[in-house]
């Protein structure tokens, strides 16, 4: 599998952003872009070429769902495979990211196996369906 | 100022409510009053005139003691609107401050960690690779098979892996004390996060004091807004159809065909 993957992280916090990169070097994948929200996300997406979008939820400016809609909605970026991970664990909330089109759900704290298993996931997915 | 109108209408309204069921009452004081006048009875007339004055003055007391009451409330409410205004205009601000440097804090000691814990993967790497290089000729050694040249290779090799293993182990138990005491942020940001809940449970009697003066029974409820996401649950807090586990959200998930 392919580890030249490009991934935005997005999350509003510096420390968890930290994590995920770290994870996802450890994970082989080297080019890490970060955001703090949807909204400084979203313009990065729009202007580089992720092959990947790991976000949080719960953000000031632009929540994570509210960036996974705007994704699914710009015809270029609608098949980027997005992973939500956060802390929201209400079932009415999982439920409306997997409507929304979200790829892979991991709830905070979250494991380096989880991640892994996860992203390993949705790129098999991605891969056998391309 | 808005408290005088209320106390205005009560009097006025007051005098309204005395003035009617007692109407029968003066006609009768006032006709025996006309009638001892007539008859020039002179204890009738006293006591007709002292029965009119007793009237008078029930109907003051009356007022009176309503007025008091509702000063006493305007009183109430003013001394709870003003301890409102100084928690709106200074603590709860304060408290902002507070809690964006326990923000502050828990960032710092986060980033520290994570430096600390970086710092030693380099080493600890270090170490592990020695060994590993030196397993095989040490296990010639062991089995009296190795040469000479290879001999002196592993004396080298064990003389720098002694050193570097030494000041690397070192280092990483200096790293490690400071990963404790990085620590140190749970004492302070608890204590801050202790002076804000004091706030928040005064400001909510504030509150309620606020809602049984106003006596609005009409409170909306507070509803969140699940798009924006709620954060964590926090329990005891936060029921709900909530999943426990990463198991419930795969099930959950795979349920809906994922």
């Amino acid at each position: 599998m392919s580890k030249d993957l490009k991934f935005l992280v997005v999350d509003d916090f510096s420390t968890m952003r930290r994590i995920i990169k770290n994870l996802l070097n450890d994970l082989g994948y080297a080019n890490v872009t970060e955001a703090d929200d949807g909204q400084s996300a979203l313009p990065l997406l729009k202007a580089g070429d992720f092959d990947f979008l790991v976000t949080d939820w719960n953000m000031p400016g632009m929540p994570g769902l509210e960036l996974l809609k705007q994704v699914r909605a710009d015809a270029r970026l609608a098949k980027l495979p997005v992973l939500m991970l956060t802390a929201e664990a209400k079932r009415e909330q999982i439920i409306e990211a997997a409507q929304a089109g979200v790829s892979g759900y991991v709830i905070k704290p979250f494991t380096a196996a989880t991640l892994k298993e996860k992203i390993d996931k949705i790129l098999q997915t991605r891969d056998s369906a391309a | 100022m808005s408290t005088a109108s209320p106390v205005m209408s009560v009097m006025l309204e007051g005098e309204v409510v005395n003035a009617s069921p007692s109407r029968a009452q003066l006609q009768t004081l006032v006709a025996t009053l006309s009638e001892a006048l007539k008859s020039g009875d002179e204890a009738a007339l006293l006591a007709g005139l002292d029965g009119l004055v007793r009237h008078r003055e029930q109907a003051l007391f009356e007022q009176l003691r309503r007025l008091t009451g509702d000063l006493q409330a305007a009183l109430e409410r003013f001394s709870v609107d003003s301890r409102l205004v100084d928690l709106a205009e200074k603590e709860v601000p304060d408290a902002h401050h507070r809690l964006a440097h326990v923000l502050e804090l828990t960032d710092q000691a986060a980033h520290r960690t994570m430096d600390l814990v970086e710092r030693c993967g380099p080493l600890a790497e270090r170490t592990a690779r020695a060994v590993g290089e030196l397993r095989e000729p040490w296990q010639l050694f062991r089995e009296r098979r190795i040469e000479p040249a290879q001999f002196r290779q592993l004396l080298a090799k064990l003389d720098g892996f002694l050193l570097d293993a030494g000041s690397d182990m070192e280092a990483v138990r200096a790293n490690l004390s400071e990963v404790l005491l990085a620590q140190g942020y749970q004492d302070l940001s608890g204590q801050i996060i202790r002076s804000v809940m004091t706030l928040v449970t005064e400001l909510e009697a504030a509150l309620v004091n606020l809602v049984r003066l106003s006596r609005n029974e009409h409170a909306a409820v507070a509803t969140q807004d699940s798009q924006r996401g709620c954060g964590p649950a926090v329990p005891g807090i936060d029921a709900g159809p909530a999943v426990a586990d990463q198991q419930d959200v795969d099930a959950l998930l795979s349920g809906l065909g994922m």
